[in-house]
């Protein structure tokens, strides 16, 4: 076999090991629908609010509220029959000067929550690809 | 040995300074293994591509570090490296590496005498230029980076006489990084401007090419675990001397990092034909220590 060859017999494999993983459970379904949901955000919520990597951002936030708004948004983003009726995530974020640092702790506080619930890694990658460009919204408004 | 010295001194510092309370300037806040590896030349990357991401877990307000040590093992060769990197702000990244390259028996065959060490020492400076590779997930755009390696190789006399024109040099990259988190899949492309004969080692230019050429880096990783990454690298090289053919190398490894501070890659490397001895394959094996 040719280097070319061998290059992309294994490149194609690679390729084909990440789509094998579109199997056909959806997003929504694979979070445990609604209420699966609503279970990864309260999780993820006790731990924003305690961790003192991300606690003084909600020191003035309602946590029961706040588990409904995301519960609902991940719920419609994901497929799921819900509205979210909260604000933009630029609205939401404005003035509260949110770091790259307390983006991403709550990003693993998220996935940690994920893992808890059993979700696979590759659900949990494809949550955060929906999740991701968020970020240029809610940082250092 | 000294570097060896230099680098764990260097990390009782920092690891003394860098756990805190209110925003700590050393800290480890990028996701996990959205820094990469370290690659040959003390980049960070997978084992032979240069990535575009910078080295280290710090975010945009944080100061990131990394010690490394490679072993790659062919049939004839061995290679040694040890070093460490800095990335300063998720902007700038400084690299720092020394390549001890153990000819083995070949050495005697090639008249050189048993066990002849060519060395280098790589400093490197990488710059992020544009772009997110992990968030912008909702866009094309890769992160860029450029970067320029300064390599100095030791043995001057042997370089001149296998037809090396010179026993240092630089070299310009550039990269372009994407994670497609939808798919598990890390992408990067990188074009290097060099004229190094084996990464540098046997000098820079030759009797055959003595300018500059455009070579290729090409990584594909994907992303199995929370702990595992799977990957596969290729990397064009010149062909300068007229001595020895050089040939193109690919790699497919795994790497595993249990957390931010420590991972371990295990490849198999084919780094093609290297001083008249014919398919250079093996293993290689890096470990880095950092935060």
């Amino acid at each position: 076999m040719t280097f070319i060859t061998k290059l992309i017999t294994i490149s194609a494999s690679l390729v084909w090991a990440a789509s094998v993983n579109a199997d056909d459970l959806s997003l929504y379904k694979s979070l445990g629908e609604k209420a699966g949901i609503e279970r990864i955000i309260t999780h993820t919520l006790d731990l924003s609010f305690t961790d003192p990597r991300t606690e003084k951002q909600f020191t003035h936030t309602k946590k029961a509220r706040l588990i409904g708004l995301i519960t609902d948004q991940i719920c419609e983003l994901t497929g799921g029959p819900c509205t979210y009726k909260g604000l933009t995530m630029k609205k939401g974020h404005i003035k509260l000067g949110t770091t790259e640092r307390e983006f991403n702790a709550l990003v693993e506080q998220l996935q940690a929550a994920m893992e808890a619930e059993k979700v696979p890694y590759r659900m949990q990658n494809k949550l955060l690809a929906l999740l991701a460009p968020m970020k240029a919204d809610i940082v250092e408004r | 040995m000294k570097y060896l010295k230099i680098v764990v001194t260097f990390f009782c510092i920092f690891s003394v300074s860098s756990p805190g309370v209110s925003d700590p300037i050393f800290g480890s806040s990028k996701l996990l293994a959205t820094a990469g590896v370290v690659q040959l030349e003390g980049a960070a990357g997978s084992g032979l591509t240069t990535w575009a991401v910078i080295s280290g877990y710090g975010s945009n307000r944080e100061i990131g570090a990394n010690a490394h040590y490679t072993l790659a093992m062919t049939q004839d060769y061995s290679l040694n490296a040890v070093g460490a990197r800095f990335g300063f702000f998720d902007r700038i990244e400084l690299s720092l590496t020394r390549q001890y390259f153990d000819t083995g028996e070949a050495g005697a065959a090639l008249g050189l005498g048993e066990g002849f060490n060519f060395n280098q020492d790589i400093i490197g400076l990488k710059i992020r230029m544009f772009g997110d590779a992990v968030y912008a997930q909702n866009s094309w755009l890769p992160q860029v980076a450029v970067g320029v390696q300064y390599k100095k190789a030791d043995k001057t006399a042997i370089i001149n006489a296998i037809g090396g024109k010179d026993d240092d040099d630089f070299d310009y990259y550039f990269s372009a990084t994407k994670v497609l988190l939808e798919h598990s899949l890390v992408l990067t492309g990188t074009t290097r401007l060099t004229r190094a004969n084996q990464f540098g080692l046997l000098g820079f230019g030759g009797d055959k090419s003595s300018s500059h050429s455009v070579q290729f880096e090409g990584s594909i990783a994907y992303l199995l675990s929370k702990n595992i990454v799977l990957g596969v690298d290729l990397r064009t090289k010149p062909d300068n001397l007229g001595f020895a053919k050089e040939e193109d190398s690919w790699a497919t490894y795994a790497v595993w990092l249990p957390n931010k501070n420590f991972s371990v890659t295990a490849a198999y490397v084919d780094l093609g034909d290297i001083a008249l001895h014919k398919n250079q394959r093996g293993f290689y094996l890096s470990l880095q220590m950092g935060f």
